[in-house]
């Protein structure tokens, strides 16, 4: 199943490569750029990977709280005005 | 932070008693099936970044013939980010249809499209046309030779229906061949006619879905159901799914932007090997499976008339499924839900190949 | 030391970092949305090289219109032979002023703004004068740079 998916893509990404017409050079080339480019996309990795531990860790936090069973709010509770 | 006071400010004008009794009790079913519930989120959220893309790309882009190739170098070549929002905006298109596609299939296999949710399946499918229209119409806007052709190959296939096709063929052309006037449009549609109707749509499904609560597969339902809050358990598993696909889309746009070939010339002969966007390969494909002449009549247009059967079958599933709306198993729509998927698959293989 | 209490709860402590977080990493992906919304606004010419031949033949009294980066500049050509350049924007609103031959004296329309040859606001609600440009004569080029800017030509 593996081998199949993998050779799929293979020749999936080599047809894209039929369509190169006349290219318009778009990525940028100049390599100071391109290592801002990569640059970038790390520090974006790492925020949302960040983003996904802290969102984990206030998921843990409301299952552990509803799993005592905290969580609900009495009814007519008095307002501490 | 405390907003106590922004929120009293709020409930002396307005009663959120309902809507916060709503939200605090929306129960959703966890069980093995459970992943498939959040494709549907997912394609909404990739919904979303198109809008947002698009509509920063309108900002600079002109939708007339004349200069609508060029208007797309200019944003690829010389604005801050341009090559990025336009790698964004089409990655995120190829994806949303990719998660559509998942999305329908599962709600097809696990039946969720029987009795009571059948207008869900209805809007869904209304949205799933409007999806591909809006990967048409897009597809046109860059006007370079393979679009320019795709989009004649496109209208001219709808125009082999009988009897309407003729006019489906003017009305998305704007004339008799594809010109100018079809960009002008299909910009109309992509940017403004398109957007509104999905809105409308969109809001339609989310109420229902809303209204009826999560489907839960035929072999669980009689089974007593664990069920968890969506707020905030559910929300935050949706947050964290939509920032990984976020996190892919972007890590494609940047990695593979995407190319624009030659200007489109509706003069010049159609180029070699041209073939549509791949969502339509599998029609493509189909067409090419018809003999030019049966028995007399036109091969492409018995082609086209099957074509469509298959769909508007493929549309009223839910009427047909009898035994799924009684709640019972129903493995002859399941057999038919694979071989829809199967074949949609093969022939899009085949088409890419060939 | 270590201290039998939390000094904040455990909501808190989440809650603080997760809008923290969320904050950074929207205003970094908004940023970046409205760089590319924005275009890079234009800044006005340092300076702008002419043609002599387009200009050096207007008759006296008169004015001919040439392009101060996206702005409209005049140039002037006084009763007494002596060219002068300058910005053709009125001080009030930016809107395009023209010249009047028979007053010797610069319009604005907009709101009826007047100015006279050497650029005073004299009538109407302008509040400043006209901005004039320093004109050089290169070669077979006029250099018309704003005053004080010292122009280096870059070497072709």
């Amino acid at each position: 199943m593996k081998r199949i998916i993998f050779t799929l893509s293979l020749i999936f990404t080599n047809t894209l490569t039929l369509w190169a017409q006349d290219k318009i050079e778009v990525f940028p080339t100049v390599p100071y750029d391109r290592f801002i480019i990569f640059h970038t996309l790390a520090i974006f990795w790492i925020a949302i990977i960040g983003l996904i531990i802290i969102i984990r860790m206030k998921l843990k936090e409301i299952e552990r709280i509803q799993k005592m069973g905290i969580d609900k709010e009495e009814k007519d509770i008095p307002l501490l005005d | 932070m405390n907003c106590q006071r922004l929120k009293n400010w709020f409930e002396e004008r307005y009663d959120f008693e309902e809507l916060k009794r709503l939200t605090k009790h929306k129960l959703v079913p966890t069980h093995q099936y459970e992943i498939w519930y959040y494709t549907g989120g997912i394609t909404l959220f990739l919904f979303g970044l198109q809008f947002i893309t698009g509509m920063v790309l309108a900002f600079y882009y002109i939708p007339y013939f004349e200069h609508a190739h060029k208007s797309i170098i200019e944003i690829v070549t010389k604005l801050n980010m341009g090559w990025f929002f336009r790698s964004l905006h089409h990655w995120g298109a190829q994806l949303a249809i990719v998660v559509l596609f998942i999305h329908v299939w599962s709600t097809l296999l696990l039946k969720s499209y029987r009795k009571p949710r059948e207008f869900l399946w209805f809007s869904g499918f209304i949205l799933l046309g409007i999806s591909i229209f809006f990967g048409l119409s897009g597809y046109l806007l860059l006007w370079d030779e393979r679009a320019f052709a795709a989009v004649r190959v496109a209208t001219g296939g709808a125009g082999n229906l009988p009897i309407i096709g003729n006019f489906i063929k003017a009305f998305l052309r704007g004339g008799i061949d594809v010109t100018g006037d079809t960009l002008t449009r299909f910009y109309a549609f992509h940017v403004s006619i398109l957007p509104l109707i999905t809105l409308f749509l969109i809001g339609v499904h989310i109420l229902l879905v809303q209204y009826h609560g999560m489907s839960v597969p035929l072999s669980l339902e009689k089974k007593p159901q664990k069920q968890i809050p969506f707020f905030p358990n559910l929300f935050y598993k949706d947050l964290i799914i939509w920032l990984i696909v976020l996190g892919i889309v972007v890590t494609l746009s940047t990695l593979l932007p995407p190319e624009i070939g030659q200007k489109a010339d509706p003069l010049a002969p159609t180029p070699e090997n041209i073939k549509p966007e791949w969502y339509f390969l599998f029609l493509f494909q189909t067409l090419k499976l018809f003999p030019g002449e049966i028995m007399g009549l036109n091969g492409e247009m018995i082609a086209i008339i099957l074509i469509s059967c298959g769909i508007l079958f493929f549309f009223l599933i839910p009427l047909f499924d009898r035994k799924s709306s009684r709640g019972e198993k129903s493995f002859l729509f399941t057999w038919i839900g694979i071989i829809y998927f199967v074949y949609f698959v093969v022939m899009t293989v085949i088409g890419f190949l060939s | 030391m270590k201290i039998n209490y939390s000094l904040i709860t455990r909501r808190t402590f989440l809650n603080t970092l997760f809008g923290g977080w969320l904050l950074t990493f929207c205003g970094g992906s908004f940023y970046a949305l409205l760089k590319f919304a924005f275009p890079t606004l234009g800044k006005e010419p340092d300076f702008v090289v002419l043609n002599t031949k387009d200009y050096i033949d207007i008759p006296s009294n008169s004015t001919k219109p040439f392009p101060w980066g996206g702005v409209m500049g005049l140039f002037f050509k006084k009763d007494s032979g002596t060219m002068v350049a300058l910005k053709g924007v009125c001080t009030h609103m930016e809107c395009n002023i023209t010249y009047k031959p028979e007053d010797k004296k610069f319009y604005c329309a907009c709101h009826q703004g007047w100015f006279d040859e050497d650029g005073k606001n004299i009538a109407g609600p302008p509040p400043k004068p006209l901005e004039f440009f320093d004109v050089k004569v290169e070669g077979e080029k006029f250099i018309v740079a704003k005053k004080g800017i010292k122009v280096e030509l870059p070497k072709a």
